[in-house]
């Protein structure tokens, strides 16, 4: 009788799988564990927190959303989420106001020297923030925009629009070229094309680019820092700055965190086509 | 002729006159930056009055030991976060590169860190390395039955200047990973295998292989991460800035400068020195990978 000799070649392959397992077991947890703490933070009570020297709990002894509501007990708190949401919907006016018609121009026309044309529009972005936005602060402390929402808006819109006119430039540029000549051949004319026929077909594209301009605001920290400070208009990342120097208990801090970060991993996912053209985008030859 | 270009000219203008608003307003404020960042380096106040053109500023916070010691550890920042990156990125893309089952969910979960505001991830890091508590300390202290004690007493974490840069060095990569990824992904997915299969059967091993077919048609994908993550590490403020105080970083030595000191010129001149630190770091790096991929190629 024969025994049957294991294939060397199968253990080998089970091993690479086992490894192959194992790597995407623990770069499944690098990137799960922070964001399931954050959460397990903002639902803690206080004697999961201060635990006396015995081991945090992995999850709360009582979860609790005593942190949500005591944030949305606070009058303040929600004077702060207004503030976001007026910088965030006017950026976004202002970044489609200049961008659409923009990205209409370099996604259907052949602009002499385009490539230089969008090099010039990307370099003001090419600056750190945080070099940049010592000259924006200076200038607008000049012009009394400092502590004022049109500074911020003018700052955040100066951040989203190349962002506006590359998404929008990309959405203009996949409706088929002959669309708008034959409507002009029909009798359209150019305001006609635009507003009826090529507008609508680049809404997916367009409200893309809203939505991340939006989220763009909405967590932006840097310009709101220096234009706003820590006076009278708060944002929602100023008020978690503020919060942090403090040191209050975590889970407030958590709790203002999740707050901060839902609407932008739930549009981020959503956007994830757009996300990663961004990306991606000029970064590979 | 001349009628028709002149036809053809104006024609165009009138074509592109919705480029103008947001053009104007973009490079009107490339040109503010441009005229206050070198305006304010090379200016200088002397008894109530702002003299302009000097160099004073600018040798001032060049012989300044805060800006001098936040050179250094922005350098090291750099140096050893760009790499890491680049590591963490590729380990991420390898795992992506094979197909499996729910791969398109994990690569949406892979892109979470991308989503999630870099505020708040600072956050996190802040409550996760507390001290003398945080998960992190009860980790390492063996508190937890599933990991060894590495440590008898807590770290102060943002205490000492090599652990609190250390953090916000965690955090960045944590924080950018997704990118990194998705390019280093792109470039493997670029490379056709039957070029590998060709190299296989004329007899190149897999070091061989790697070296000479993997690798010079990763360089681009490669090149582009370790260029964008160590700009980005250059431009890094929020995580030092969070996590690691008084010890600095060009950025937040920057913050510190125009916010705590109201000394604008010296930050502009700290901001100024941070482009031009850029500027050389892509000028070495685009050398560096053309001379690698001439070396690779040729060899």
């Amino acid at each position: 009788m024969r025994m049957a000799v294991p294939d060397p070649s199968l253990h080998i392959k089970r091993a690479k799988t086992a490894l192959w397992a194992a790597a995407l077991a623990s770069a499944v947890l690098l990137v799960v564990v922070p964001v399931y703490l954050l959460v397990k933070y903002s639902i803690s009570d206080a004697a999961s927190i201060n635990t006396g020297g015995a081991p945090i709990p992995l999850w709360p002894y009582h979860p609790t959303f005593r942190s949500f509501t005591y944030l949305f007990s606070d009058a303040h708190f929600y004077g702060v989420i207004i503030n976001s949401l007026i910088i965030a919907v006017c950026t976004v006016g202002l970044s489609m106001c200049l961008g659409v018609p923009a990205a209409y121009v370099l996604g259907r026309f052949r602009v002499p020297g385009r490539r230089l044309l969008l090099l010039g529009l990307i370099s003001v972005r090419l600056f750190p923030d945080i070099a940049s936005v010592i000259p924006i602060t200076e200038f607008f402390i000049r012009l009394r925009l400092q502590n004022t929402y049109a500074g911020a808006i003018l700052a955040h819109t100066l951040l989203a629009l190349p962002y506006v006119i590359f998404i929008g430039m990309s959405a203009f540029e996949s409706i088929p070229a002959d669309l708008d000549q034959q409507a002009r051949v029909l009798g359209a004319n150019r305001f006609s094309v635009f507003f009826r026929i090529l507008l609508p077909l680049a809404v997916p594209g367009l409200v893309a680019a809203a939505i991340y301009t939006f989220l763009l605001s909405w967590d932006e920290f840097i310009f709101a820092y220096f234009i706003l400070g820590l006076g009278k208009i708060s944002t929602l990342t100023l008020y978690l700055k503020q919060k942090l120097a403090y040191s209050p208990p975590q889970n407030l801090l958590a709790a203002i965190s999740v707050l901060l970060s839902l609407p932008v991993i739930v549009f981020s996912l959503m956007l994830q086509k757009y996300m990663t053209t961004g990306i991606t985008t000029g970064s590979v030859k | 002729m001349n009628e028709s270009w002149e036809k053809e000219k104006r024609f165009k203008i009138h074509e592109v006159w919705p480029l103008f608003p947001a053009a104007v307003y973009l490079v009107g404020f490339l040109i503010i930056v441009g005229v206050y960042l070198l305006g304010l380096s090379f200016s200088i106040e002397k008894n109530g009055a702002t003299a302009f053109p000097s160099v004073g500023t600018v040798s001032a916070v060049l012989s300044n030991p805060e800006f001098r010691r936040a050179l250094l550890d922005t350098t090291l920042f750099v140096a050893v976060g760009t790499p890491l990156e680049l590591a963490v990125g590729l380990f991420l893309a390898l795992i992506l590169y094979q197909q499996f089952r729910f791969r398109n969910f994990i690569r949406g979960l892979f892109l979470i860190p991308l989503a999630i505001p870099v505020l708040v991830t600072a956050t996190i890091l802040f409550i996760l390395f507390d001290y003398p508590g945080g998960h992190v300390n009860h980790l390492l202290l063996g508190h937890y039955g599933f990991f060894p004690a590495l440590v008898h007493v807590p770290l102060n974490w943002r205490g000492s200047e090599f652990l609190a840069l250390g953090i916000s060095m965690l955090g960045k990569v944590w924080r950018d990973m997704p990118i990194s990824m998705l390019i280093l992904l792109s470039g493997l997915n670029a490379i056709d295998p039957e070029l590998f299969d060709a190299a296989r059967t004329m007899g190149a091993g897999l070091r061989r292989r790697i070296w000479h077919v993997v690798l010079p048609l990763m360089i681009p994908s490669m090149s582009a991460v370790v260029l964008l993550r160590s700009i980005e590490m250059w431009k890094e403020f929020i995580f030092p800035f969070v996590l690691a105080g008084k010890y600095a970083l060009l950025g937040t030595l920057i913050e510190s400068m125009y916010n705590d000191w109201g000394n604008s010129s010296g930050a502009a001149a700290v901001a100024l020195v941070l482009v031009l630190c850029i500027v050389a770091t892509t000028f070495v790096f685009l050398w560096i990978t053309e001379v690698l991929r001439k070396h690779l190629v040729r060899t």
